[in-house]
């Protein structure tokens, strides 16, 4: 090579000293996995936070690729459940969205199995016309295991139908923070405590190159990734980057969380309620369940609100309920001069999908994609936009569906989602599927085939009419297979122990079966 | 896919449905010794395709990827191999370790890390072990060279056996509905009427449904993709017959040369507006591996597309959709992507709106992703030996190539774009084979230690060529498993 060619490490091109601002779920997420990747001994990344500054993260609920996001970081998955009372999600079950009474899971992983290139779900959807194939979630291994409260682990070397059962988890947000926390510092990253008070710039270029804490203290950096969450300190308040709402698409602004005290063994799987206004999450956690109302101002109080919750809990909540509020949209440019903001600073979308800390993770492995050197490339920064913005609204589609696809008609509420206008992305997608059951997953959306069946038969909308190709299989040997891939689901799920009994059994259970005294949770 | 544990047998053709196909024998076929990549492997699966049968039928060979000789520079040469190169390492691609390691004066191509490309070098070739994860032969990708009126006509006997009725004859009038346009039925020369609810036009450069009749128009790309002329010829097998697709950069154009069983395909590919007919089939005689076996046939052709490939009630496959240059084999792969396509928006007699035009967009993605790509072979050379390379050299990307380009270079970055057809892995091949020089590389590669990122691309290279000393020959591998055809058939000097 000629001397020419720059080395990615080394002189001018190095971006040498990350700083991390806020230290919630996302700041040590981020230190946890940058100081993994990037440590290479002559780059430093610091991280700070206010112990006076208090963090949103309430009990959690994951997607699956949160399973890669630990690997990716060589975390134990065991002593990870251990330390977070961490526990395994198989899906969401949504109750009384469609009609009061219904109830259906959006399950992780697959349905059936492709027949000839056919889509399992078409031959069901044929199916469901003549006989009795059950409900399409009985084809799903997550789904069945989910409705027996069973789980087990999927070794690398397992084989269908039990290697089709993808997984997420549940865990309390603060002690996830703090294991990652204690993984970061070990990684060499340094934390300040303080409040700042100061943002520099650079004056030609506008660039950060320093926050300044309380008492004069200044720590200078090359890049900032900025998670102080709704603040949005320095993405926001310092480089003024705008906020695109999307209020008239997903209208619902507050949330009251409350834990209450596990009355039985933890459930698998997140539960979605809707009520008149909005709806009600519940998240088992081993040693508590985490519950939260979240409604739109605009048709409820906040003392109607709590009112709700508190009618429909299943044991005595031991914290106070606190309202949280937000505005859904998410920043117009992720990344800005030197600018990268993760979690609550680069956008809110409610927690109906679970998508909030797939977001920080997804910018975080983002961001190592496309590490920058310096200068920061436009290009680059400009593809992590574009990236960042594809994803939020692939999310926001997906969870505005939930609310257009219903037939309630009970409450102003629900009459005002029904008939909102959409995207017109989201809505060709409803127009496909309408015709002939088609899913198409555009790019590298989050949600695929799985996601949008689910929750379109769930919430009631049915197609048309089935594939027409999918007449080109034999009747009595689809409705064959179909009831031997049944069998198989069920019989596998019924030899897997409970969830907790896995647990247990795998050394992932917190030591303590102490129920926490209020004063122990925050 | 079915995993197999149905007998098979499950798919029957549509109830209710009959199949029509109209050729005149009086009217020949574009089709020459053809190239594909590796889907063309699913599209035979889903057909249910015995291989070996196939292999035999077709004269087929295998294809282990694409040797580009004197693109970059006269004398320079490099493989685009199917498959991937080396393993992901420390979370990053391959890539960017290969990267590094050149900067510390490792010497290595890319593609000594790709199974495929160095079992294409020494003429081995198996079929991939998915069981052993381990193993580089896990990553092996393959696809076919055949003849593709073989191919034709082997896929007639499978369709008539499954009741497709051929009709002979030439089309002399179509009707259509008054009000709506829509093709109602083709007339004959022979007096017969062939009437139909959907059809296909596979009428080749002529269009004749979708062009003629309907009026969708052309969209001339020739400003990017100059080439405009090809004449083709078959010859006697050389001694080289290893599995791979070469492609020679000439003066002004670049020549095919496809090993069959049989024989070679070979063609010159040129611009009539840098060099004359009989120029160019000189140089296509001069620079044969054996003796011509029929006469030079000549081609002409715009690069481009149908702006709309469904149109009504008329879908076109093949040359009736588009055309582009046989320089990454994908002219088959078009015509099967359009059927698998058309099989997963195979419409209903209400013929939706939203169905055909999510067609229609789909296969405008597909065309523009392999322009760029093509277009990235040309403008990415050193050479300027010719008007003709001055002219490619210095033609203006389209704008998505333009990005791809300009974030390799900065920081030796690849980035898929939705369902892109060409991977990271067939993009970097052709970046670094063109010579285009990343600057960078991913940050992240430098938490190897230096020695140790040497280390194990040398050991990478070690397992790679331990694998490829296993394989057999690809005619053991042929004569073993039962692919090879008869020696008589064997055209040899």
């Amino acid at each position: 090579m000629s001397n020419d060619s720059v080395s990615a490490a080394g002189g001018d091109g190095e971006i040498g000293r990350v700083v991390i601002v806020g230290g919630g779920t996302a700041g040590w997420m981020a230190a946890a996995a940058l100081s993994r990747f990037l440590d290479n001994g002559c780059r430093r990344i610091a991280l700070i936070e206010s112990d006076a500054i208090g963090t949103v993260g309430v009990g959690e609920a994951t997607i699956p690729p949160i399973v890669g996001f630990n690997a990716m970081l060589d975390i134990d998955e065991n002593a990870f459940l251990r330390a977070t009372q961490g526990t395994i999600k198989l899906g969401i079950e949504f109750v009384n969205w469609s009609r009061i009474g219904d109830r259906y899971i959006h399950p992780f992983g697959f349905f059936g199995q492709d027949l000839h290139g056919i889509p399992f779900h078409q031959l069901w959807l044929r199916e469901n016309g003549r006989g009795d194939p059950g409900y399409i979630s009985e084809y799903c291994m997550s789904a069945v295991a989910a409705a027996g409260r069973k789980f087990g682990r999927p070794s690398q070397k397992a084989r269908p139908p039990l290697s089709e059962m993808l997984y997420a988890f549940h865990f309390d947000a603060s002690l996830y923070a703090r294991f990652l926390r204690q993984r970061a510092e070990r990684q060499g990253v340094t934390r300040h405590e303080g409040r700042i008070v100061k943002v520099h710039r650079d004056g030609e270029t506008g660039d950060v190159t320093a926050v300044e804490l309380e008492g004069g203290r200044r720590i200078e950096g090359d890049l900032f990734v900025d998670c102080s969450g709704f603040r949005a300190l320095l993405i926001g308040e310092a480089l003024g980057v705008g906020y695109e709402d999307w209020n008239h698409w997903l209208p619902v602004d507050r949330a009251i969380p409350v834990p209450t005290t596990n009355v039985a063994p933890p459930d698998p799987f997140t539960r979605a309620t809707a009520h008149g206004a909005g709806w009600q999450w519940r998240i088992p956690l081993q040693h508590r369940t985490g519950n939260g109302h979240v409604y739109c101002s605009a048709f409820t109080s906040d003392e109607e609100a709590e009112r709700v919750l508190m009618a429909n809990l299943e044991s005595e909540p031991f914290a106070d309920p606190r309202v949280i509020r937000f505005t859904t949209g998410r920043r117009k440019e992720s990344w800005s001069h030197n600018v990268v903001c993760m979690g609550l600073s680069s956008g809110f979308l409610e927690p109906l999908e679970s998508t909030s800390i797939h977001l920080v993770q997804n910018g975080i492995q983002r961001l190592l994609a496309l590490f920058p050197g310096k200068p920061i490339s436009p290009l680059e920064r400009d593809e992590y936009n574009r990236g960042m913005r594809d994803l939020y609204e692939d999310i926001r589609d997906f969870i505005i569906l939930h609310y257009k696809a219903t037939e309630r008609d009970d409450t102003p509420f629900w009459r005002h989602v029904r008939d909102m206008p959409i995207p017109e992305t989201l809505q060709r997608k409803i127009d496909l599927w309408k015709v002939h059951g088609r899913v198409f997953r555009e790019g590298k959306e989050l949600f695929g085939t799985v996601s949008w069946v689910a929750v379109m038969l769930g919430q009631n909308i049915w197609p048309d009419a089935y594939d027409p190709i999918a007449d080109s299989l034999e009747e009595h040997k689809v409705a064959a297979a179909m009831a031997e891939m049944r069998e198989r689901y069920r019989a596998a799920a019924a030899a897997l122990p409970t969830q907790e009994e896995f647990l247990r059994a795998a050394g992932a259970w917190a030591a303590s079966d102490v129920r926490p005294q209020p004063a122990a949770v925050r | 896919m079915d995993d197999g544990r149905g007998d098979g047998k499950i798919i029957g053709p549509l109830p209710g449905l009959s199949i029509e196909l109209v050729e005149s024998e009086a009217i020949g076929t574009v089709g020459v010794g053809e190239a594909t990549i590796p889907q063309i492997v699913l599209f035979n699966a889903m057909l249910g395709l015995d291989e070996m049968e196939f292999m035999r039928e077709t004269h087929a060979t295998y294809k282990l990827g694409i040797e580009f000789v004197d693109w970059t520079r006269i004398g320079h040469r490099y493989i685009h191999p199917f498959g991937t190169h080396g393993i992901d390492m420390m979370g990053i691609e391959f890539r960017h370790h290969w990267l590094k390691g050149r900067q510390l004066g490792d010497t290595s191509e890319l593609e000594e890390y790709s199974i495929s490309a160095m079992a294409a070098r020494s003429n081995r070739f198996m079929r991939p072990t998915p069981e052993q994860p381990r193993s580089p032969l896990a990553r092996l990708a393959y696809a076919f060279q055949f003849d593709a009126g073989r191919y034709a006509r082997f896929l007639r006997g499978y369709a008539e056996q499954r009741g497709v009725r051929r009709t002979e004859g030439r089309i002399v009038e179509v009707e259509q509905d008054p009000e709506s346009g829509f093709v109602t039925a083709l007339k004959l020369d022979n007096d017969q009427r062939v009437e139909g609810e959907l059809f296909i036009d596979c009428s080749g450069f002529r269009a004749l449904l979708i062009g003629q009749t309907l009026g969708v128009p052309f969209v001339d790309w020739s400003k990017w993709l100059p080439n405009d002329r090809a004449v083709a010829i078959p010859c006697t097998l050389g001694p080289d017959r290893k599995p791979i697709t070469r492609s020679t950069a000439r003066r002004c154009g670049w020549q095919w040369n496809i090993p069959l069983q049989h024989r070679v395909g070979n063609g010159h590919v040129y611009s009539s507006a840098h060099i004359s007919d009989d120029e160019a089939t000189e140089v296509l005689l001069a620079n044969l591996e054996g003796e011509p076996l029929a006469s030079p046939n000549q081609l002409r052709f715009t690069a481009g597309h149908r702006a709309r490939a469904w149109e009504k009630n008329v879908v076109a496959l093949g040359l009736a959709g588009g055309f582009l240059e046989p320089l990454e084999s994908t002219s088959i792969h078009l015509v099967q992507s359009g059927i698998a396509r058309l099989m997963s928006l195979f419409p209903t007699r209400a013929f939706t709106p939203c169905e055909i035009e999510r067609y229609n967009r789909e296969t405008l993605e597909e065309y523009v992703d392999i322009r760029d790509f093509l277009v990235l072979h040309y403008m990415a050379t050193e050479r300027d030996d010719s008007e003709y390379w001055n002219y490619c050299r210095n033609i203006e990307p389209p704008e998505r190539l333009a990005e791809k380009l300009a974030m390799f270079r900065s920081s030796g970055r690849v980035f898929r774009e939705h369902n892109e057809l060409f991977t990271e892995a067939s993009w970097e091949a052709v970046l670094v084979g063109q010579g285009i020089r990343a600057e960078g590389y991913h940050p992240v590669a430098d938490m190897l230690p230096d020695d140790e990122t040497l280390r194990r691309l040398a050991s990478i290279r070690a397992t790679i060529a331990q694998a490829v000393a296993q394989m057999p020959t690809q005619e053991q591998f042929l004569e073993s498993n039962g692919g090879a055809i008869d020696p008589a058939m064997r055209m040899s000097v």
